[in-house]
């Protein structure tokens, strides 16, 4: 699904990702994990063509994504849900959602009702400023934002910052049945391990902008060691 | 009282104009951070449509629809040509369209020469009211003027491109990882911008008199007026441009062109540095 | 400093010119020294200070109309002498520039975009002003002003004749090139380099960013003035030309197209644009200023650093890194 290969890229002079590679496969949720600074937003951003690669490939689906522009890659399947989920607070719930749809004219997109149907409480309050909503909320509308593109993958960054545990879990569960019902690739940087154990079906380690060590949600469930080694401060 | 009347409607006929000049300023900037210096040329390009097309004999409406083509299509040119290349450098833009303002003036020069123009009124009549009177195509202008300023926040409030338009303002990088081609939007709403500026240049081109020069004495009210208002939401342009054309032009009836030109300026500036959001508030320049 | 070795070469250049370029250039080419000093205060205040001013030509006019005022003895007659003219027309410019400094960049300060319209603003406000100031000579603006006079140990000196002039304010213009460069190299030229970058963290380091802001910015007015107040003698006459719109905006240009991080690249870029000015408008007739727009625009898209400073700094930089 998604191939990088030697990925080198950065801000300005500094590279925070030399020569990164890896492979997420079609029709499964990978988790990344890692400390902060590690490079894991850089990564997603660098996917999305919001910074420049200096060298190395991207390959998306079989197209070399690497020097595209952002909006040709999430036209061709690409959806991402920023760090901070980065919804328009001015505009309503149904204009969030309108801009996706707008953005992917022509292409593969879903019909509003199925994303109300996933996420009820989009359409109870549609015609509500988005600005007025809480964490949870905006998150839930960030992630139909970009489903609504109809994409095959899914980059999620950090999807539980900052959000009330309930909600966590909710949206776990959802976007796990989402994936299933759908067969979307999910990539998501995590730092919650309870939202990694409900929705990851494998687990990536990242560490000095590199992939140290992978393995399955099994293991991950049996056995801790990875989750201190990588995470613990 | 009706000695008054006419003074108010002038003052506001030439709110109006500002605020056109003004909008497609702040469309530009507003939306890419580009303060467009060339925009008074534009406007006074708008004006020359007119001239060419009364002295080949076309009609007044067919100058009038000519205007923000051309114009439109010169800012399609100038975009693609210089304002792409330096989106990312916002103080270079300011240079560099500085330099097309001097090029474009210069080049107006060469093919209609130094001098003014004048061009014929299309409706010579004035409205009589009782004591009342005052010239009918000046009412044209500002009934004009108001649906174009009308039909402009129309545009950017309720449909899809200004839906757009407004996330592109908002957050270019979240709007573009949504599908939406940022740079495709900056070129039209340059173009827009561009348009505008030609269109209030052709119908403000019967009242006043046309000549190379006239670009910067609407270019800088036109950018107090913004940064007056408000860079933020548009209606902060209808109240700079009160603020600026209304003072400016009061106090050229009341006490003198020069005095009001330095007052209105420096309230201007005093608006701007005490309150840098302008009056409606909105962000500040990058 | 090879920077400096090159500096010293043009100079030299151009005080052997007048040799070859007879008299009446060698006129020419005073003015243009002028142009080229405030071409410097501009590239000191925009280019090292990084405050873009679309105003410069206020502190220049500002300086001239001084100078014309009192050597022309109209506020004290007994006192007219071109020393005192020259401090005064600095001294006021500066000060000038302090209280609009002060006015523009205290607190929650003005930069970028804003300050260049507040700035361009400004010096529209100036020109109207003289335009209109009638004891000042209105829109005529003030004539016959006396050539400087210098005094030294009782000889008295005027600087009327084309070759002593030149002369004169070429070592002026060099003085101060190389006052400026040193001062650039100090700890201060550092300072000016860290606000321009990262004004926050300077801020944070313990530094008044407000007070070095105002410094360059009043320095920069300084040196306008002091071009504004020797300009004056040379033609002998103020005009409201001198503050405004036009001067301020050619000097821009100069300064952009020879490249404003570098004060010797904005120095020639004033006098070579004004030299070409002059031979190709001859040749090009009004199409001069369609080029010269033209021009302009290319610099700034093609070549931000400068046309000027690019090769110069090449030539610079490699030697800088031998002597490394």
């Amino acid at each position: 699904m998604l191939e990088i290969e030697n990925l080198a890229a950065g801000y300005g002079e500094a590279l925070v990702l030399r020569d990164f590679s890896c492979r997420i496969a079609p029709g499964k949720v990978t988790a990344l994990m890692g400390r902060n600074g590690m490079g894991k937003t850089t990564l997603m951003k660098t996917i999305m063509g919001l910074i420049r690669v200096k060298s190395g490939r991207i390959m998306f689906d079989g197209t070399a994504i690497e020097k595209l522009p952002t909006h040709h890659i999430s036209r061709i399947g690409m959806g991402y849900v920023p760090q901070g989920r980065e919804i328009f607070a001015d505009f309503t719930v149904a204009e969030n959602l309108r801009l996706s749809l707008l953005g992917h004219e022509g292409g593969n997109v879903l019909p509003i009702e199925q994303i109300y149907d996933w996420f009820p409480i989009l359409k109870e309050r549609a015609e509500q400023r988005a600005g007025t909503f809480s964490g949870g909320q905006q998150q839930i509308l960030a992630i139909a934002r970009a489903l609504i593109g109809g994409p095959k993958m899914l980059l999620l960054d950090e999807p539980t910052e900052g959000i009330q545990p309930s909600i966590v879990h909710d949206i776990g569960a959802q976007l796990s049945r989402i994936a299933r019902e759908t067969g979307l690739s999910i990539l998501i940087v995590e730092q919650n391990v309870d939202m990694v154990r409900t929705l990851a079906d494998e687990v990536l380690f990242m560490e000095n902008g590199a992939i140290q060590e992978r393995c399955d949600i099994e293991t991950l469930r049996q056995d801790d060691s990875l989750l201190h080694r990588y995470l613990s401060v | 009282m009706s000695e008054l009347i006419p003074i108010i409607l002038d003052v506001s006929s030439y709110i109006l104009i500002l605020v056109l000049v003004a909008l497609g300023l702040m469309i530009v900037f507003g939306m890419m951070g580009v303060i467009n210096m060339a925009h008074g040329e534009l406007f006074m390009i708008g004006a020359y449509v007119m001239v060419a097309a009364q002295n080949l004999g076309l009609p007044f409406l067919a100058g009038i629809i000519l205007a923000p083509i051309i114009v439109g299509f010169l800012g399609l040119l100038i975009e693609a040509a210089l304002i792409r290349h330096i989106y990312l450098r916002p103080l270079d833009t300011i240079l560099a369209t500085w330099g097309l303002s001097i090029a474009l003036k210069q080049l107006v020069v060469l093919t209609f020469g130094p001098e003014s123009h004048s061009v014929a009124l299309p409706v010579d009549g004035s409205l009589e009211l009782g004591a009342f009177s005052y010239p009918l195509y000046r009412l044209i202008l500002m009934a004009a003027s108001i649906l174009l300023i009308g039909g402009t926040f129309w545009l950017f409030t309720r449909t899809d491109f200004g839906l757009l338009a407004r996330a592109v303002i908002a957050r270019p990088n979240t709007a573009a990882s949504l599908g939406i081609d940022t740079r495709r939007m900056y070129r039209w709403s340059f173009v827009i911008g561009t348009a505008l500026a030609g269109l209030a240049g052709a119908l403000v081109a019967p009242i006043i008199s046309v000549d190379p020069q006239m670009g910067l004495g609407y270019l800088v009210p036109g950018f107090l007026s913004i940064l007056v208002g408000g860079a933020g939401p548009l209606a902060g342009v209808l109240v700079g441009g009160a603020v600026v054309g209304g003072v400016n032009n009061l106090l050229a009836v009341w006490i003198s062109p020069v005095a009001a030109l330095i007052t209105v300026y420096i309230i201007a500036i005093l608006i701007i540095r005490l309150k840098p959001e302008g009056i409606m508030g909105g962000r500040r320049a990058k | 400093m090879r920077n400096n070795l090159i500096a010293l070469l043009v100079f030299a250049v151009l005080a052997a010119s007048p040799v070859a370029i007879g008299g009446y250039w060698t006129g020419q080419l005073t003015a243009y020294l002028v142009y080229g000093l405030l071409a410097m205060s501009l590239s000191l205040v925009w280019g090292y200070g990084g405050i873009l001013c679309f105003g410069q030509a206020m502190f220049f006019g500002i300086g001239g109309y001084i100078m014309a005022v009192l050597t022309k003895g109209m506020i004290l007659p007994e006192l007219t002498s071109s020393y005192l003219g020259l401090i005064a027309a600095m001294a006021g410019s500066a000060l000038f520039a302090l209280a609009l400094g002060y006015f523009l960049f205290a607190g929650r300060g003005i930069s970028g975009a804003y300050l260049a319209i507040i700035t361009l603003a400004m010096a529209l406000v100036l020109e109207r002003l003289m335009n209109n100031w009638y004891a000042l000579g209105g829109y005529n603006g003030l004539l016959n002003v006396p050539p400087i006079k210098l005094n030294f140990f009782g000889a008295s000196f005027e600087l009327w004749d084309r070759m002593p002039t030149f002369y004169a304010v070429l070592a002026v213009v060099a003085l101060v090139y190389f006052l400026v460069t040193w001062l650039l190299s100090s700890a201060y030229g550092l300072r000016l380099t860290a606000i321009r970058t990262h004004p926050d963290r300077l801020a944070s380091l313990g530094y008044n960013v407000l007070t070095i802001r105002l410094s360059v910015f009043a320095l920069s007015a300084a040196i306008a003035g002091l071009a504004g107040a020797i300009f004056v003698t040379l033609d002998g006459f103020a005009s409201p030309t001198l503050i405004g719109f036009t001067l301020s905006t050619e000097a821009l240009i100069w300064v952009a197209i020879g490249g404003k991080e570098m004060l010797l690249a904005a120095f020639l870029g004033a006098i070579l644009t004004r030299t070409a000015e002059s031979w190709l408008s001859e040749i090009f007739g009004d199409y001069w200023i369609l080029i010269l727009g033209i021009a302009f625009m290319i610099s700034v898209v093609l070549l931000p650093k400068g046309l000027l400073a690019t090769p110069l700094e090449k030539l610079t930089g490699s030697k800088r890194k031998k002597t490394r």
